[in-house]
């Protein structure tokens, strides 16, 4: 009988020897990465995202039965000055139209952010097979998303969801110009990355896409991500 | 009959062993960071109810987790990310803020090296101040420790501790920390600490509340 115990224990050791060394722990499917080089050097990859079906909505909302600009999947801080930041999360695509990660688009307006009428932006990329990457520009005009109080509640309106927006061209690049000199022609920052990203850093440009105005007034389009980026060393 | 019992009675009381033994792993005690002084980098504490994706838990970095459909992300890419708008609490100097948080479960999470960990990444920005990015590790490999004790004590989740620091060193040597993005934290470089507490017993709630504390200096000014 204590033979028998020992033998049972001795197993049960094993089993959990077992288990620890081939338990299946979760893995992120990876996408093969699809970048090009420039040909003054560097890496190039763009990432695309449709609005308004990749937008990633809150628990609970609506994609349905709002105004034509309202935006699910955003949040809007803003205080008793009028500065005002936005946040907006998103599916993030390659360019072959694959979903591989997430998206995170931060605004601000006001104070040390942006002059008058403009805003800053962040972009927050997660490539969960490859790391992040961190985006930081500044913008054009105010991209913000504004808070609006309708029949259905509070909404929040995104400046590129309403026709009235595209009056009279059909492509935006959001990211402001550097000013005049050696440095690159853009203020868009590849600031930082993780994993796969780590040691990179660059340039890139935020631009919007009118794909379609529909009846009701609301848009589709796409906004590009273009990056360029370089090693550290 | 005695026999079948005998060999059942070792084969879990072996198992329970065995777990525990994998559990006790002597790495995870040297794998916690330095808490950031409080007085420079307070906690904030905040709720992440409001999300998109995973839960978080023990069972979803086991991968056994079953999906809530409510919450879930169905692409392939995302059936092991968590995504949200976060609210920061305004205090200490500071206005409230507001951000975007990202777990990503960890894939070189390894049973055997006390790895249960997940990669999180955070959009920060103030309203008028500026901004920053920040990223880090979490191993929740002690909370699971104490979860699979109190649970062998008959569910007395008063053996759990009642905060848990969750920040630890990146598997492989990977950079973490944060990064001034604009405004008046353009440039700055520093660090961050999160910390789990776990819902008190005979809470309505199971989900955790959550604390973040980041400390950022400026870059240093260059001489001429």
């Amino acid at each position: 009988m204590k033979r028998l115990f020992v033998v049972a224990f001795v197993a049960g050791l094993l089993t959990v020897a077992l288990a620890a060394t081939l338990w299946p722990l979760p893995q992120h499917p990876r996408f093969r990465s699809i970048s090009t080089v420039p040909a003054d050097g560097g890496r190039q990859e763009e990432f695309v995202i449709h609005w308004p079906e990749d937008r990633i909505a809150r628990p609970g909302e609506r994609g349905s039965g709002l105004p034509p600009a309202a935006a699910v999947g955003a949040a809007v801080l803003e205080d008793s000055a009028g500065r005002r930041v936005s946040a907006e999360l998103f599916r993030l695509r390659d360019t072959e139209d694959n979903v591989i990660g997430v998206a995170g688009r931060l605004s601000g307006t006001g104070g040390a952010i942006a002059d008058p009428g403009r805003s800053a932006t962040n972009w927050l990329l997660v490539i969960p097979s490859r790391g992040a990457l961190f985006l930081a520009q500044n913008d054009v005009q105010d991209t913000t998303v504004r808070e609006s109080i309708a029949a259905e509640g509070s909404v929040a309106l995104a400046p590129a969801q309403a026709g009235a927006f595209w009056t009279d061209r059909p492509r935006v690049r959001v990211t402001a110009p550097a000013p005049a000199g050696d440095g690159p022609a853009t203020t868009g920052r590849v600031l930082r990355g993780t994993s796969e990203f780590a040691g990179l850093r660059g340039s890139f440009t935020e631009t919007w896409d009118l794909e379609e105005v529909n009846a009701d007034g609301s848009t589709r389009g796409r906004i590009l991500l273009s990056t360029v980026t370089i090693g550290d060393n | 009959m005695a026999r079948a019992l005998i060999a059942v009675l070792g084969l879990v009381l072996g198992v329970l062993a065995g777990a525990a033994l994998v559990l006790g792993n002597p790495l995870a005690w040297f794998r916690g960071l330095p808490p950031l002084p409080p007085d420079l980098a307070p906690y904030k504490t905040y709720r992440w109810d409001d999300y998109r994706g995973i839960e978080g838990g023990l069972a979803d970095l086991l991968g056994v987790g079953e999906r809530n459909r409510e919450v879930a992300l169905m692409d392939p890419a995302l059936t092991h990310v968590r995504i949200g708008i976060v609210v920061l609490p305004a205090g200490e100097g500071a206005p409230a803020a507001l951000a975007v948080k990202v777990s990503a479960l960890d894939d070189d999470n390894s049973l055997w090296r006390a790895r249960l960990g997940t990669r999180d990444y955070w959009s920060i920005f103030w309203p008028g101040e500026g901004s920053v990015f920040a990223n880090a590790y979490s191993n929740h490999w002690i909370l699971a420790r104490d979860t699979f004790f109190a649970a062998l004590a008959g569910g007395d989740r008063e053996l759990m501790s009642p905060s848990y620091a969750v920040t630890a060193p990146p598997p492989l040597g990977d950079p973490a920390g944060v990064t001034g993005a604009s405004g008046r934290y353009a440039g700055f470089t520093g660090e961050i600490r999160e910390q789990l507490y776990p819902a008190p017993p005979g809470a309505d709630r199971t989900s955790p509340d959550w604390a973040v504390a980041i400390k950022a200096n400026p870059p240093p000014v260059a001489t001429p």
